[in-house]
């Protein structure tokens, strides 16, 4: 793809003596039409004395006639479709509601606090579900629990399913079938005439101890910014019109827990971690924004609000970079049409969430699930921090993106899917760039996508070839 | 071309014993990268053909990798010694080039990202100009542009901060014009300061006639304890009320101060029952001691009051650093303007002040206000709370309420002649509503 299109255009070999007069080939960047659609993710006025109730009854109310809909479609347009409050034992029916998942191993304050006494450590767990989980639906006025066949582990609290079944004389519900709402509606991808490329990656992971990633992330820069390679090469990264880094820029280490557990006479003169790594962010984004629009979505360890919608670093981070027009501070979610193809995705927090609620351990499994479910974060507000909304929940999806992604995964996995609809989606699960040193490009033209990976010598890399050659 | 760039090679990598790269170069010579990059492989094939000293270089490698049935674009450094192994493991080769060339051989890489890094950030302003990419819309931002966009920034953001309450239902939309920024500072003053203090600049001037020349001295004390800002209120509150014209002639001289007086003074008009309020208890200031305490008190309470006041200003935090003082002032006109009202009516219990001071009595009072909050639910807080009244204000604001109806109408005959009698006893049963128990009591009920 990516490399295939580099090399096709032959350019004179490197390896040669300079030619008399040659200034050298510069190259256009290609631009793209771009429009942000994040405005439903910034809060304006925050208010935080509300309860969360009310996102649940507003994602109740906005689900429900997709649900009925969707319900009619998969059981027939005279399927019976209950109120919990209306059910009758032993009718076959239909109900829309919330799931919840009673979950014995779920972290709870509560629970710490009232068995301070005899304090046993929880030891720290990778995932959260156990055999005694129980699966319960929820409607505006009850709730029921749910039995029969759908998957208790898969499930998560908070999204809307529509069940279908019957209850039985012990007050269970014995689900037969369930449906989600499914990919919403897409507006239609306009057909390009070439091919050209948005480059994914997140977790940078700035001023982490491990300082030896910083020459992949250096490559990185100057691949896209036209620096290494043959013409072949830069020519192609000249077709690269957007970069965007999805969230964790800084690395987990910048965050000191101990800061507000110190007292401040001990910390007055230490500075916060994070400060050199944002001056450290700052310059590398000059380098990007001097050359390419770049698209800044904050993650879990990055310096804004830490609940979801993570609001956009502040432009004061960034007295370099700033000043370019290219630089764009985006929200977590982030929401944008290029060219026409809408991106829509997260800093993996929602992924990584449900990861830990749910049997699910692919990155893009759950990120299909949560298309299908059409909402981005269903476990927020229960165990994903999330702003507490009122009227509407802006995190159901209201249109179908193309290019649905999110960050921070372990590995990279992309997979176009198709809807009912005709909807095309590339799901893309982008890797943590200091982990695995990889990143990724989106082709516009064919919504592929491709990793980019980037790799260095090190001492121990002897060993390594020597195995190869075993191999 | 001529092959000086050879002896500066040779100087930087022998003589300085440096790690010589691309990028290092492209921006010491300031030549394109890929004239950088030929140079590099005319050095080493130049210096290898004279077989001198041992040099080492690194390459860079990319192409078409295939993983795992997963094909990628790889990009490598490698030693040289590498160079044909990591050749034979890729697909396809895009591109390979001398990355840096080095007198000692390299155990790991990080170095190489040292050298790069350095020269960068010496040349952080032109750091892509000798690169192979050109961005015509990367045109660094003159500070007129960046003020202008900030502007058009901070424009739109009240807008979706209101939308959001739409959204979100926000239970005190009514309270919302009044917490929004006006547009310009004439307007303001005209709009909301006008009218609202010609209404209580009346009964304000009646007050402060007597008791200006005494507030003036010992106000500056409790004053000084707080910040500026709320120094500035006290200071104008202790002033007679035609300040105003001041402010806005001060407004009209310079544009920052202007953006002071223009936050100064919102809030203020918002409160100005608490305005109202300063001048008596300064007045107390001045006769004891202990009564000093006890406004100070009162002070601190009122500076918590604008403090909290301002906290729900609809600007978010991505304005400019002028909205950051005054933020925590919002919040209070909305929650407590509903309930003065009934203060009033539901004082429940009220003792007079200990010391018998002719004018101007202090007591504390258990009341209970209620109010609606965000939620749309009915909250309700007892506590004590002190207020100041005398029998001046009693006068004046018997006389303002005898039209009104009849009860009252007989106050002022009584307190014509035996004012320190029917003074006590209208404290006692002054929770019924037929007297005001402050002037305040009078501005909340328009």
């Amino acid at each position: 793809m990516f490399s295939d299109l580099s090399a096709q255009k032959e350019g004179s070999s490197l390896l040669c003596r300079p030619a008399s007069e040659d200034q050298g080939p510069v190259f256009e960047r290609m631009s793209l039409a771009y429009s942000p659609c994040s405005e439903h993710y910034r809060v304006g006025e925050r208010s935080f004395s509300r309860q969360y109730a009310h996102i649940y009854a507003a994602r109740l109310m906005q689900m429900r006639p997709l649900l009925t809909e969707r319900a009619q479609q998969k059981w027939g347009s005279d399927v019976l479709i209950r109120k919990l409050c209306d059910l009758q034992t032993g009718e076959q029916c239909c109900i829309v509601g919330t799931l919840f998942k009673r979950m014995e191993l779920q972290p709870s304050i509560l629970r710490e606090i009232s068995e301070e006494h005899n304090l046993m450590p929880q030891p720290a767990r990778v995932k959260y579900i156990s055999e005694s989980d129980e699966l319960i639906l929820e409607d505006e006025l009850q709730r029921i629990k749910l039995d029969g066949k759908i998957d208790r582990d898969k499930c998560v609290t908070g999204s809307v399913i529509a069940v279908y079944g019957a209850e039985r004389n012990d007050g269970k519900f014995t689900v037969e079938d369930f449906c989600t709402a499914d990919l919403p509606l897409q507006s239609a991808r306009p057909a390009l005439s070439s091919d050209r490329f948005v480059l994914l990656a997140s977790g940078l992971g700035l001023g982490s101890i491990h300082a030896d990633s910083m020459l992949g992330l250096q490559l990185l820069v100057d691949m896209v910014t036209g620096q290494l390679g043959d013409q072949g090469e830069q020519s192609g990264a000249a077709t690269i019109s957007r970069v965007l880094l999805a969230g964790n820029l800084l690395s987990q280490n910048t965050q000191d827990k101990d800061a507000t557990s110190k007292p401040k006479y001990l910390t007055k003169k230490t500075q916060a971690g994070s400060v050199e790594a944002i001056r450290l962010l700052d310059e590398l984004l000059l380098q990007l924004v001097a050359s390419v629009p770049v698209d800044v979505m904050p993650g879990q360890y990055d310096p804004t609000n830490y609940t979801i919608p993570q609001q956009p670093l502040h432009r004061c981070m960034f007295p370099l970079s700033a000043v370019y027009p290219t630089l764009k501070l985006a929200s977590n979610p982030y929401q944008a049409n290029i060219d026409g193809v809408r991106f829509l995705g997260t800093s993996g927090q929602n992924v990584c969430d449900i990861q830990r609620y749910s049997s699910m351990d692919s990155h893009l499994e759950i990120l299909e699930e949560t298309l299908r479910l059409r909402h981005l974060a269903p476990t927020a507000p229960d165990t994903l921090g999330c702003y507490p909304f009122y009227q509407k929940d802006p995190f159901i999806l209201e249109e179908c993106p193309h290019v649905y992604f999110s960050g921070n995964a372990p590995t990279f996995e992309s997979k176009l899917i198709k809807g009912a609809n005709g909807q095309e989606v590339l799901l893309v699960t982008i890797p943590d760039f200091s982990s695995t040193q990889t990143a990724c490009l989106v082709n516009l033209r064919t919504l592929e996508c491709e990793p980019v990976s980037f790799s260095a010598f090190s001492a121990d890399d002897d060993e390594e070839s020597e195995m190869n050659i075993s191999h | 071309m001529d092959e000086l760039y050879l002896d500066n090679i040779d100087e930087f990598v022998n003589d300085h014993n440096k790690i010589v790269t691309y990028k290092w170069l492209s921006l010491t010579l300031g030549v394109h990268v890929n004239t950088a990059k030929q140079m590099l492989y005319h050095y080493l094939d130049h210096k290898r053909k004279e077989s001198s000293a041992q040099l080492h270089a690194t390459y860079l490698v990319s192409g078409k990798f295939v993983d795992n049935g997963q094909t990628s674009h790889k990009i490598s450094v490698v030693r040289e010694d590498q160079l044909e192994d990591f050749k034979a493991k890729m697909s396809l080769i895009v591109s390979v080039h001398v990355y840096s060339v080095q007198k000692a051989l390299l155990k790991d890489s990080s170095p190489l990202y040292s050298v790069d890094y350095d020269a960068v950030k010496d040349n952080l302003k032109n750091c892509s100009k000798y690169s192979a990419i050109h961005c015509t819309s990367a045109v660094p931002m003159s500070s007129l542009e960046l003020q202008q966009r900030r502007e058009m920034q901070r424009a739109p953001t009240p807008e979706p901060a209101v939308k959001k309450t739409g959204m979100n239902g926000e239970a005190n939309l009514a309270s919302k014009p009044s917490t929004k920024p006006p547009k310009g500072i004439m307007g303001m003053f005209g709009n909301k300061a006008a009218p609202k203090n010609q209404d209580s600049g009346k009964e304000v001037k009646l007050e402060q006639k007597e008791d200006a020349p005494v507030a003036d001295a010992p106000k500056s004390k409790p004053a000084a304890k707080t910040n500026p800002m709320i120094n500035f209120f006290g200071t104008q509150t202790a002033k007679k009320p035609d300040n105003k014209t001041v402010k806005v002639e001060e407004a009209a001289q310079t544009l920052s101060t202007a953006e002071q007086q223009h936050q100064g003074s919102q809030p203020e008009e918002k409160h100005e029952a608490a305005a109202v309020e300063s001048p008596k208890d300064i007045k107390k200031d001045s006769r004891s001691k202990t009564k000093r305490i006890e406004d100070s008190d009162s002070e601190e309470e009122k500076m918590e009051k604008k403090k909290r006041r301002r906290i729900k200003k609809p600007e978010p935090d991505s304005s400019d650093e002028d909205v950051i003082p005054d933020s925590p002032q919002q919040m209070e006109t909305r929650e407590k303007s509903p309930s003065p009202v009934k203060e009033v009516e539901s004082v429940s219990h009220s003792h007079q002040g200990v010391s018998e001071v002719k004018i101007r009595k202090r007591r504390r009072v258990l009341k209970s206000r209620t109010f609606v909050d965000d939620e749309g639910c009915i909250v309700t807080e007892k506590g004590y709370e002190s207020e100041s009244y005398s029998e001046a204000e009693d006068d004046a604001q018997a006389t303002k309420q005898a039209p009104k109806g009849p009860v009252p109408a007989k106050l002022p005959a009584s307190s014509k002649e035996g004012e320190k009698k029917s003074q006590k006893k209208m404290s006692a049963n002054a929770n019924k509503g037929t007297k005001q128990a402050s002037i305040m009591g009078f501005f909340q009920k328009k």
